[in-house]
């Protein structure tokens, strides 16, 4: 096969399995009934009604407002522990950096289950500030609370940029602030941090889109005080109704994906900007870190306090919630411990196929995953063409649409689309469903490890005779096997993670723990929700210590 | 030798446990052996519905026992999205639910309305009340009343409100003691609050002074019975109005501290509604598991396994018709199973009602 077809191959399935759920999801927006349906007229009905919804501006506001919260919280934090991971001799440096990436991995719905417990209004944590100061001084279902906790949560996304930024800078600069007198603080204030802007900013963008695809906390958080965000409304929107209606979620949809898409194309420009600054690294010598001194116990401190509030403090929660049969306000803990809830676990079929079906997609989902990531990227690899722009663009788009979307959309095609449909009650849906809206993430880490390879054994290879495909079978791809295997275990993290994205595709056989998770919270079976989250814990923390084990840099 | 011994015990077991599964159930049409016959021949039958698999569970296993070789294909989703699955799955032909069961009466009158269900005269009508069945489509198969529950450790014992009148009285005098302690299902973003209100409003003449004192209480508002008791039974909420009694039951005998009270002044009685989906690949097997969660066999594991409440009158045990009977006399409301659950759905009335809730959430 010449090197043209494969190329030209991969770009048509990739463009139809982007473009399909999305188009379908437009086209549906611009419907006066579901688009199966006989007396569906093409019409704008749909957007005129969800734009006189004041429900709708309100929760489109609310998101706004979340989304600017989070990026003020998480980026100067995430930048700061940037610096002072990087450059500092804060203690404990090494055994830090795998925690701090806990809140990426764990699933936000587990997260907000378990602040319900620690300290929601009679939370374990709550109780006992309420006996020492007579009050709780927090309010966990306000939208301070949610803006907080989701900008806690993000900040491992901006120490990501910010320290492989920081990494790739000499220290020179920061170390002749120093020498002139400043302190550890200026010289990150002043120096440092305005060397990794572009980054920053980027990550910036990327925090405030990922608050627009919030779900799991405001569905959790927002419920007793009826916060809407956009996410959340989209069920509000069903209500109004009596009936659900799909033409106007669609419309939601396209609105969120108008917001969205502008958000995507900008991180690309500020990802470019970023590189190029990062052009005058140089290969400095090794260099001491910046001393601390008397502030070196703080920074630890400090660090230490942010991981008890984001990871402990949940975690704790849902443990300890999975542990008894009740609790709260007068209730001895002592007395109503129990086991019960991991039994019960093993009595739900559909429970322990979603465990499996969980570790399934995540080993053998995320493996096939990579490899089609990995497919995509060889074919882009070393094309100087402007369709390789277009892929770039393309591998983007799905992220523009939540989880929860994509997976209704996805669910439309497979019932559709005659070939697929036998496919549709098995985890190939789910499969399909995960990979297209990871393609992003999957490409980058992927195309990551494909920079690191110089062309050089490549070009050799080919004066020696080979064919475009076999330099790419027999050099390109045993070179980057390594970096294949870290992306497998890093995908397999988001696969166990994932909860928004199987809720339409739910059914027996394609059960995931995540959006079990979801729907047993519906219909209120909370003893099984803890258990099962720790479960779902539980094989992140592995997945986790494998990939820590192994040596893999959590991050692309 | 011993296997040889041993095949033919499983072979005169096999014979003969055909041969008695053949057999009609009493009181059946004999032709009703032609359904069992086919639908062993179908194997399967998928259900979609929004009772929690835990509950299912039994009513499961119990119907794989009596009729071996039918498998149960069940999924629980919730209403909106049973309802959004059904109607694309149907559209797309190629393959849906056989049965579907679910709480949302008035979604389930309308797919039975808009002709998506199989007619069928199923032989146990005449056990059912007459509410219960419309059309010979929808089925209404349990008889759940809809409860206050509250905390036992921390609702002092003259609070406990027995009726409406009472619950109306108490939040207009302890308001301050109840700020924020109150909760309810929220009739914007959940269909079985919307429905809970509209029936409140026909059978109780102080049912809006009822949601403005709840609306001055600063009542929370959910979309989940679960979520609601979690936090009645922690503290964080002390009384919720408005609960499934079969849920309320069930967690009640895991954790003593709920209490439940069914109102004496009149008490709500919903049904989660049944039909056979006119799309059906398995239609002889919906039939027999409609008539299986009917029949008397059925109903007592509704009853007695699965809490939610028997409609039949002659099954015994707390969660049955004649166990609320014995609570509240002949003030249960059962919510009746026909057309006028369409006037729910009509939107002009719904957005008339919303902007009335909203200014009744603000006490006014």
């Amino acid at each position: 096969m010449p090197i043209v077809v494969y190329r030209l191959l991969v770009l048509g399935v990739t463009t139809l399995a982007v473009a399909t759920p999305l188009s379908l999801v437009v086209y549906q927006s611009f419907l006066t009934a579901p688009f199966f349906d006989p007396s569906a007229q093409l019409g704008l009905l749909a957007y005129s009604f969800v734009f006189a919804d004041p429900d709708f501006w309100q929760a489109l506001w609310t998101t706004v407002t979340i989304a600017c919260g989070m990026a003020a919280i998480a980026v100067p934090l995430g930048a700061l522990l940037a610096f002072l991971m990087v450059r500092t001799d804060v203690p404990g440096r090494h055994y830090l950096e795998p925690l701090i990436l806990i809140p990426i991995f764990v699933s936000a719905v587990v997260i907000a289950f378990g602040y319900v417990v620690a300290i929601g209004p009679v939370g374990i944590f709550s109780t006992l500030v309420k006996d020492a100061l007579g009050f709780v001084p927090w309010n966990l279902y306000s939208l301070l609370a949610l803006i907080v906790i989701a900008g806690l949560t993000h900040v491992p996304h901006v120490y990501l940029y910010s320290a492989a930024a920081l990494r790739g800078l000499s220290t020179d600069l920061e170390e002749a602030a120093r020498v002139s007198g400043a302190n550890p603080f200026r010289v990150a204030v002043s120096v440092s941090l305005p060397m990794i802007l572009p980054a920053i900013l980027f990550a910036g963008v990327l925090v405030f889109f990922l608050g627009f695809e919030l779900f799991g906390l405001p569905l959790v958080l927002g419920d007793p005080q009826d916060v809407l965000v956009l996410s959340t409304y989209l069920y509000k929107l069903t209500n109004k109704l009596g009936v659900p209606s799909y033409q106007l979620m669609a419309v939601v949809v396209v609105a969120i994906i108008a917001i969205t898409a502008p958000l995507v194309f900008m991180q690309r420009l500020l990802l470019r900007q970023a590189q190029r600054y990062v052009s005058v690294r140089g290969k400095g010598l090794k260099t001491q870190p910046l001393r601390l001194h008397g502030w070196r116990w703080f920074a630890f401190g400090a660090i230490v306090f942010w991981l008890f509030v984001t990871v402990v403090v949940p975690l704790f929660g849902i443990t300890l919630r999975s542990f008894v049969v009740t609790w709260g306000e007068g209730v001895n803990l002592l007395d109503v411990l129990t086991l019960d809830h991991y039994r019960e676990l093993t009595d739900y079929p559909n429970v322990v196929r979603g465990i499996l079906n969980t570790l399934g997609i995540g080993v053998i989902g995320g493996a096939v995953a990579v490899a089609c990531y990995t497919a995509i990227a060889l074919a882009v690899h070393r094309w100087n063409s402007g369709w390789t722009r277009l892929v770039d663009y393309l591998v983007m788009v799905p992220r523009a649409m939540p989880g929860l979307v994509a997976g209704l959309a996805l669910l439309w095609v497979f019932l559709f689309v005659p070939f697929l449909s036998p496919l549709k009650s098995t985890m190939v849906s789910i499969w399909l469903a995960y990979t297209i809206v990871w393609l992003a993430y999957g490409m980058r880490l992927v195309s990551g490890t494909l920079l690191q390879v110089a062309p050089e054994l490549e070009e050799a290879a080919r004066i020696a005779g080979a064919n475009d495909l076999r330099v790419k079978r027999d050099v390109t791809v045993p070179l980057i096997k390594y970096g294949m295997l870290a992306s497998w275990l890093l995908i397999f993290l988001i696969f166990v993670r994932e909860y928004s994205t199987g809720i339409y595709l739910l059914g027996p056989g394609t059960e995931v723990i995540g959006s079990l998770l979801v729907s047993l919270w519906g219909t209120g079976a909370v003893d099984l929700v803890s258990a099962l989250s720790v479960v779902n814990v539980v094989m992140i923390g592995v997945g986790l210590a494998v990939a820590v084990r192994l040596g893999v840099r959590l991050h692309g | 030798m011993r296997h040889v011994v041993s095949a033919a015990f499983i072979a005169i077991a096999l014979a003969w446990g055909t041969g008695a599964q053949a057999q009609a159930p009493q009181g059946y049409p004999a032709d009703y052996t032609k359904i069992i016959e086919a639908a062993k021949k179908e194997g399967k039958v998928v259900i979609y519905a929004t009772t929690d698999a835990v509950a299912a569970n039994p009513l499961i296993k119990d119907f794989e026992t009596l009729y071996p070789g039918i498998k149960v294909e069940y999924s629980d989703l919730n209403s909106t999205e049973l309802y959004n699955r059904f109607i694309a799955e149907a559209a797309a032909n190629n393959g849906t639910a056989d049965l579907l069961w679910s709480s949302a009466m008035d979604l389930q009158v309308k797919l039975v309305a808009d002709g998506q269900a199989e007619t069928y005269a199923s032989p146990e009508i005449k056990t059912l009340p007459k509410w219960a069945v419309w059309k010979d489509a929808a089925y209404g198969t349990t008889y759940e009343p809809i409860a206050f529950v509250y905390n036992k450790r921390l609702v002092p014992e003259g609070d406990v409100p027995k009726d409406h009148t009472d619950l109306l009285k108490l939040l207009d005098t302890k308001t301050d003691f109840y700020k924020g302690k109150i909760t309810a299902y929220d009739p914007e973003r959940s269909g079985v609050g919307y429905l809970f209100c509209n029936e409140d409003i026909k059978d109780f003449p102080q049912a809006w002074d009822l949601f403005k004192a709840m609306g001055k209480a600063q009542a929370k508002l959910y979309t989940s019975a679960g979520a609601m008791m979690e936090r009645v039974t922690s503290g964080e909420h002390l009384i919720a109005y408005g609960i499934f009694g079969s849920y309320a039951l069930g967690r009640s005998k895991k954790d003593p501290n709920l209490g439940i009270i069914l109102p004496k002044d009149y008490t709500m009685v919903t049904s989660r509604v049944a039909f056979i989906s006119k799309k059906a690949k398995n239609p002889n097997a919906g039939k027999l598991f409609l008539d299986y969660i009917l029949s008397k066999r059925g109903q007592d594991i509704i009853a007695n396994k699965a809490d939610l409440y028997s409609l039949r009158s002659d099954v015994d045990g707390e969660a049955t018709i004649k166990g609320v009977t014995q609570l509240v006399g002949d003030k249960a409301r059962p919510v009746p199973i026909d057309q006028t659950l369409l006037e729910n759905l009509d939107q002009a009335k719904r957005l008339a009602f919303l902007s009335k809730w909203q200014q009744a959430k603000k006490g006014q």
